[in-house]
């Protein structure tokens, strides 16, 4: 979500002394998730300073019956990348979704998302990157 | 993705539909699945989130962020030792309720321990020696061995004899009485040191009536009383006085010798 690993790793410490210190004082929140919540919002506090990229308007493409193999073709840091330069709270909802190990609720409850919310985030990050990748890898959109 | 099938609430589901469908834990999107399953809308969205988390699944973790979950414990578990688990106050809880427990069974075994036919009884009568008065009683003064006579003519009491220990004893007087359970009693009031004597019917089977017998002397204590007991043609003799054991161990002692 950062981008900066040293940032990352003072996000992640900061996170986990909070959350000694809550159980130190026996505070600990009851709701499951809330370190990952907390998380978050570090990070969105800790990349508000940051450059911000230009809203672009981005082109959408109808998922293919050849996308899985289009993303077959990508080399995982490429996704990385293009996941991390979406916008918030874009950018939290595919990389959760597809991290594969949250179920939509959860998700939810994490980014502080209406159902509503999420799949039009959704639906926008898989057409946008459908596009993207009709320009990354034509040859097999053209098969 | 038949739209004409789907409501708008099972679309906006199915667009996060899990990747992997074991891990649907909703009715509602159980329902949009099985509604969408089929459609090719459908199947090409999840064919791209599969390969999509596959690929999310092949980032590389940077070497730098690998070390902050090394596989060593940030918080080194604890080690369980038995005086960590006494301070547990549900385990001192369940402790001092098993000791209390433990201590009433104990108390209750060596109380019963030396239990006999009619202990009940003999201890019953001890409460009431500590509590009864001379003027209680008929005056008589006489040896304590000549009043099963007078039991058998007056009160028709078949063996209510006092042993050969206690004959000779001088009375000063004594009484026949019925306790709660309708048993007739015979109290004796001796001068030798104010010791009382009981003749009771010893304790039947319930179901055959045969007299429950036990051999020699047994002896009972109760509020600061003590008695010694025998079994004797069905009626059990008790001798009872303020005091120990010991005091009434001389007496059946002195008379085998």
């Amino acid at each position: 979500m950062l981008g900066d690993s040293r940032k990352a790793q003072e996000v992640f410490q900061a996170t986990l002394r909070e959350a000694a210190a809550s159980a130190a004082h026996g505070d600990v929140p009851r709701e499951p998730f809330w370190l990952f919540r907390e998380a978050r919002w570090r990070c969105l506090e800790e990349s508000k300073t940051d450059l911000q990229a230009e809203p672009l308007e981005m082109e959408e493409y109808e998922i293919t019956p050849e996308a899985s193999l289009q993303i077959e073709q990508l080399e995982p840091a490429q996704l990385a990348i293009w996941i991390s330069s979406a916008p918030e709270p874009q950018r939290t909802a595919l990389a959760l979704f597809y991290l594969n190990e949250f179920d939509y609720g959860e998700i939810l409850d994490l980014a502080d998302l209406k159902l509503s919310e999420l799949s039009r985030l959704l639906v926008m990050g898989r057409r946008q990157f459908q596009a993207w990748l009709n320009m990354m890898a034509p040859q097999i959109s053209k098969i | 993705m038949k739209a004409q099938r789907l409501s708008r609430a099972q679309r906006t589901l199915l667009s996060c539909a899990p990747i992997n469908e074991e891990r649907i834990r909703d009715r509602s999107m159980r329902a949009a699945l099985s509604r969408a399953r089929g459609s090719k809308e459908f199947a090409n969205q999840q064919s791209f989130d599969r390969a999509m988390a596959a690929l999310v699944d092949a980032i590389p973790i940077p070497p730098e962020t690998a070390e902050w979950f090394s596989d060593k414990d940030f918080f080194p578990a604890s080690k369980w030792t038995w005086k960590k688990m006494m301070r547990n106050p549900a385990v001192l809880a369940v402790g001092i309720a098993v000791l209390v427990i433990a201590g009433v069974f104990v108390f209750n075994l060596l109380n019963h321990l030396n239990d006999f036919p009619g202990s009940a009884t003999a201890r019953k009568l001890l409460v009431l020696a500590s509590s009864t008065r001379p003027v209680l009683l008929d005056p008589v003064d006489a040896d304590a061995g000549t009043l099963g006579d007078l039991f058998f003519m007056k009160h028709g009491l078949e063996h209510y004899e006092v042993p050969p220990e206690f004959a000779d004893f001088r009375t000063i007087g004594c009484r026949v009485f019925e306790d709660e359970e309708s048993r007739r009693i015979a109290q004796i009031w001796l001068v030798e040191k104010r010791m009382q004597l009981f003749l009771f019917p010893a304790e039947r089977n319930m179901k055959t009536g045969a007299v429950l017998r036990f051999p020699g002397w047994r002896y009972v204590q109760q509020e600061g009383w003590t008695g010694a007991v025998a079994e004797h043609n069905g009626v059990c003799f008790m001798a009872a006085l303020r005091g120990r054991k010991d005091d009434l161990i001389r007496y059946i002692s002195e008379a085998k010798e």
